[in-house]
């Protein structure tokens, strides 16, 4: 499963698939599925934030669905990350609501490693640059892109300060709940997203806003899945 | 922080005493079997709950430094490993099994800790995941693959009080235990230690590599204790190659 925020963005990854066909369209979430290699396979858009993801992980995971890549932008949160950069979700702060009605804010939001490990192979395979580490799943965009204006501004910058000084190499909204999803319901879930921007909120020039188009990001989650559904086999055959 | 000897202050080693690679186990009781392991292996310091034995693998230097119980003495031992030189921590050890059905022995392979310690806290707060490095997960499974050795991986309970884990019911706070301990079983976690998740979170602010390999004891018996070691030896000597011939993971 391939787990994109935005519905828009459900049509352009099946493309990727063989036979893609639309599967349903309700609310925020769009569903596409085909084949890789042989194997069904779907996208299904969770719309931004942590509470409509987890709903849309619990329902697929009803259906039958076991692995998840989450899929998208996201911002950067290092001097050295350039925009186009791909990210690699290995944990993910869980400085959001919703995964803390599933377990107590200790336990770790951390990704499927076989996942992590087939992104990154994707990402090579792909030729992009990617760096494997941390996101940060925020609840507010605007508290991230505009803190000054928020009451609560000190706290706002003071804690991306320490995701920072932490080595969080990305932010985005949905990672921190899938994965404590992922963990309480027994199912697999990792994470590639296209970084953007610049950790200091500079504007980013026209050359930076081509390398983080979706065109970098796709063929190497593609890919990704590919490696991992080969891994699977792999291991289906050992045992 | 050095001391007048020039050495750190706790742990009473200077650059040069210990390899970029260190083991930490708990008690300081099981350097010294570990470090029969290494080649030429040489004592080299004792303090506190602190003693260091430093030998080569693969030519490599490294090293085995005990850590004590806990994450307040864990956390020491790290930032003045950390300020000597060392750049790779493997913690080795023992832990109670989580899940049931977990056989005596088996590994756990440590791919994040719950912080349920209050040491961490003063690090980064409580949202940030106390994750290992892939990479060394990777390297520890497969030494343990190597040598046939029954492993599997998942989160550790990284808690600080363990008469709290096993003797829940005498502590005025059990009902909270309880709960959480069954939230814990849950979430999937497969082992409870002690250190895990604080050198976890430093490795992060220190943009140093951490993982973890705990042999898990869910009843009666003792396990073949040189299972951990073995793994863990081999885990370093994975490491060592992979680092010498400069491969990105994975």
């Amino acid at each position: 499963m391939f787990l994109p925020g935005d519905p828009g963005r459900s049509e352009p990854i099946a493309r990727y698939f063989d036979e893609p066909r639309l599967v349903a369209k309700n609310r925020e979430y769009e569903t596409w599925s085909g084949y890789l290699d042989g194997e069904l396979v779907s996208v299904t858009s969770t719309g931004i934030g942590c509470p409509s993801a987890a709903i849309a992980m619990e329902e697929l995971v009803k259906v039958g669905s076991d692995t998840f890549i989450r899929v998208g932008t996201s911002g950067s949160m290092q001097p050295d990350i350039r925009p186009g950069t791909l990210g690699i979700i290995s944990g993910a702060i869980r400085d959001e609501g919703t995964s803390s009605h599933y377990l107590p804010i200790e336990f770790p939001a951390v990704a499927d490693i076989e996942i992590t490990r087939a992104l990154a192979l994707g990402a090579r395979q792909i030729g992009r640059p990617y760096r494997i580490g941390i996101s940060q799943s925020k609840d507010s965009f605007y508290g991230q892109h505009e803190p000054g204006r928020m009451p609560v501004a000190n706290r706002l910058r003071d804690r991306w300060s320490a995701w920072m000084a932490g080595g969080a190499i990305c932010s985005e909204m949905e990672a921190a709940a899938l994965y404590i999803v992922a963990s309480t319901l027994g199912v697999r879930a990792g994470g590639v997203m296209m970084i953007m921007g610049h950790y200091d909120q500079a504007p980013m020039t026209p050359e930076e806003e081509a390398e983080g188009s979706l065109d970098n990001l796709l063929p190497a989650a593609i890919a990704g899945l590919r490696a991992l559904i080969a891994h699977d086999r792999e291991l289906a055959v050992a045992s | 922080m050095i001391g007048e000897n020039g050495r750190q202050h706790h742990i009473q080693l200077r650059e040069g005493d210990v390899g970029r690679y260190v083991l930490l186990p708990g008690d300081p009781g099981r350097c010294e079997p570990i470090a029969a392991l290494f080649d030429d292996a040489e004592f080299v310091a004792s303090n506190r709950e602190y003693t260091t034995w430093t030998g080569y693998l693969n030519g490599e230097k490294v090293s085995v430094v005990s850590t004590g119980i806990g994450c307040p003495s864990s956390a020491i031992a790290m930032e003045e490993l950390i300020a000597i030189g060392a750049d790779t921590f493997i913690r080795v050890g023992t832990s109670g099994a989580i899940q049931p059905g977990t056989p005596d022995g088996q590994l756990a392979i440590v791919t994040a800790a719950i912080r349920d310690e209050g040491t961490s806290s003063h690090y980064l707060p409580m949202e940030f995941p106390a994750i290992a490095t892939p990479q060394l997960v990777d390297a520890i499974a497969k030494g343990a693959r190597r040598h046939q050795i029954s492993y599997r991986l998942g989160v550790s309970q990284s808690k600080d009080s363990f008469y709290g884990e096993v003797e829940p019911d005498r502590m005025p706070m059990s009902g909270m235990l309880h709960d959480r301990w069954n939230a814990w079983v849950a979430g999937g976690a497969i082992c409870s230690e002690m250190e895990a998740a604080t050198i976890f979170i430093i490795g992060a602010i220190h943009r140093v590599r951490t993982g973890g390999v705990m042999q898990m004891h869910s009843g009666e018996g003792e396990a073949d204790r040189n299972q951990l070691l073995e793994a863990s030896v081999e885990a370093l000597r994975i490491l060592i190659a992979e680092d010498r011939a400069g491969s990105e993971w994975p």
